[in-house]
């Protein structure tokens, strides 16, 4: 339903979402039955395809021209595909977006294969492309989002991390990409410089929000609503801000203390996630969203005033209130 | 180029590669990158046989291995079980090492290069992903299968470069290494895909030691002729077949004259 709604927001995007659809499926095409299965299986899993449709918007402030556009849309989501994939198999997750995940239909190795046939799918295709501008943002993204994963690592389960640690790692992790695709979005459309910039802000600020909200979301949906367990993130050891916020109280502190990297029942995982949503934790998290919200809006306001600034605007609301 | 002068070579892109993809948390919990010392000799193998080299063949054959460290790093992930923090950070050491290939190319302004490996890269992984699917494969397939694993990468640098003249040595060499490895698994009753697909067809392990050292009987006089057609000198001929290919059935003492 929610995801409904997101798409609702871009419909006038409908045809070029299609197309790229289309081509993502093609891109995925491989000699080899398992890795094509495996691949669809993913990408018929869904997604929001935020990537792409901000790559889109972003080609709106230039000479649009989808059929350039989707020669970055496409490498970006695609590297986004094969990322989830990896991260499947280091989380050991069985479900994603309520499917099984690769690594759980097939194994871990066949995980690690498909992650990189698509990544390889993603660099063949985005060679298309000459400019060296954007190969050189795209390259440094994909090694800063590496380096986003190896730090949630380091900091799995130390709960005496600090908000600067979670917001740096949520910086690579998510909003960086989110940020990319604004930007080459513009650059490839021949936008000036300035518009580029506020493009990319825009994205990051938007990256971040969307990934407090998905942080939040963790605990304040249900098992369904998620399409995998509530308090994922805190029985794998990922330290998020709610959790952040929620540890100034003593009770809880140690509540978390005990229950991190132990092999806790269900019964506990609902309590847990119960503590937390109806802490003030969830409250300030969202604030602190919805400060990035506003700076993502603030750029939007430098921008030339048009149907292209309106959709952001309006996803940029969306993902504040999204509730799953 | 001496032989002295040949490993000083290999073990000076050895650290290249490392500099390269140098980041702390991996460098204290993972492995670290490895690539075959075979492989980093068939990269440099047109550098020691005194073709024209420069700073961008070396950072395209850098990031070559870096590529083929990558896609080892993913090989080292147990198939099943959940996985410990080693293992997390080897999945994202060939993430991370992927990106650093990707940026030095990309540095270098030599887009074609990138895409030529992404084309191998699919290719391996392809090949990799038919170890687990239930197609059986006669032997020869299964061959096909090793040389892509092993050379996909090295041609793509060798085509990239107009090096193809050594594609057929390279091929030879690293397949009969491979054998090699297989034939010693075989023997000391370890694992390997490639035994598990050639005990599809030919069922008992005594005939699967037979195929395998016939392939390599074959391979090493292949081998032999290819070292001629190379027109590699003899300090490289030597290396490559008592250091490189240390375990050739047939290895004969060189003369001068090869």
């Amino acid at each position: 339903m929610e995801k409904m709604k997101l798409k609702l927001l871009y419909s006038d995007l409908k045809p070029e979402l299609e197309l790229i659809e289309k081509e993502l499926e093609q891109a995925v095409d491989s000699e080899s039955l398992l890795l094509n299965d495996a691949s669809l299986h993913l990408l018929q899993a869904g997604g929001k395809r935020i990537r792409p449709v901000f790559v889109l918007l972003a080609g709106k402030f230039g000479n649009y021209d989808v059929e350039l556009l989707k020669r970055v849309a496409v490498p970006l989501e695609l590297i986004h595909m094969a990322s989830l994939v990896h991260d499947d198999v280091i989380d050991d997750s069985e479900i994603r977006r309520g499917r099984p995940t690769v690594k759980s239909e097939w194994n871990n190795s066949v995980a690690m294969y498909t992650g990189d046939f698509i990544l390889a799918r993603a660099l063949e295709r985005i060679t298309e492309i000459e400019s060296p501008r954007i190969h050189d943002i795209l390259s440094k993204t994909l090694i800063e989002v590496c380096r986003g994963e190896i730090i949630q690592i380091e900091h799995k389960y130390r709960l005496d991390q600090s908000m600067r640690d979670y917001l740096r790692r949520i910086k690579r992790k998510t909003a960086l990409l989110i940020s990319s695709s604004c930007e080459l979005g513009a650059l490839v459309s021949g936008t000036d410089e300035k518009t580029a910039a506020h493009l990319r802000r825009f994205g990051y600020f938007i990256g971040m929000s969307f990934q407090i909200i998905d942080d939040i979301l963790d605990f304040t949906a249900s098992d369904q609503e998620l399409g995998k367990p509530a308090g994922s993130d805190f029985i794998q050891g990922n330290i998020t801000l709610p959790i952040l916020y929620a540890r100034r109280d003593p009770l809880i502190y140690q509540m978390l203390r005990e229950n991190l990297n132990q092999d806790i029942s269900d019964e506990k995982r609902l309590e847990i996630v119960r503590t937390i949503r109806t802490s003030a934790a969830v409250d300030e998290a969202k604030r602190m969203s919805e400060r990035y919200l506003e700076k993502a809006l603030k750029e939007l306001d430098y921008l030339p005033k048009g149907p292209a600034t309106k959709t952001m605007r309006k996803i940029a609301f969306f993902i504040g209130k999204r509730k799953f | 180029m001496n032989g002295q002068q040949i490993q000083s070579k290999i073990i000076s892109m050895e650290i290249d590669v490392l500099k390269a993809v140098r980041q702390r948390t991996l460098d204290q919990l993972t492995e670290g990158p490895f690539v075959k010392e075979a492989r980093l000799f068939f990269l440099l193998l047109p550098f020691f046989n005194g073709e024209q080299w420069s700073g961008k063949l070396e950072t395209s054959a850098r990031t070559v291995a870096i590529v083929y460290a990558a896609l080892h790093a993913h090989d080292r992930v147990k198939e099943d079980m959940p996985i410990s923090k080693e293992q997390q950070l080897t999945v994202l050491a060939g993430d991370f090492y992927s990106g650093i290939y990707y940026q030095l190319l990309a540095e270098g302004e030599n887009i074609e290069m990138v895409q030529k490996l992404a084309t191998a890269i699919i290719q391996v992984s392809e090949k990799k992903a038919s170890f687990h699917e239930l197609v059986i494969q006669q032997p020869e397939q299964v061959e096909e299968t090793a040389i892509v694993i092993e050379t996909a990468l090295l041609n793509a640098f060798y085509e990239e470069n107009g090096f193809s003249h050594y594609k057929q040595l390279m091929e030879q060499s690293l397949l009969y290494i491979r054998y090699t490895e297989e034939l010693e698994a075989l023997r000391d009753g370890k694992f390997s895909y490639v035994l598990r697909l050639l005990s599809e067809t030919l069922t008992h392990p005594t005939f699967i030691e037979r195929w395998l050292i016939a392939r390599m009987e074959t391979l090493s006089n292949g081998i032999l002729e290819s070292i001629n057609d190379c027109e590699l000198d003899f300090e490289l001929k030597n290396i490559l077949l008592h250091q490189i290919i240390p375990h050739r059935h047939s290895a004969e003492p060189l003369t001068r004259e090869g």
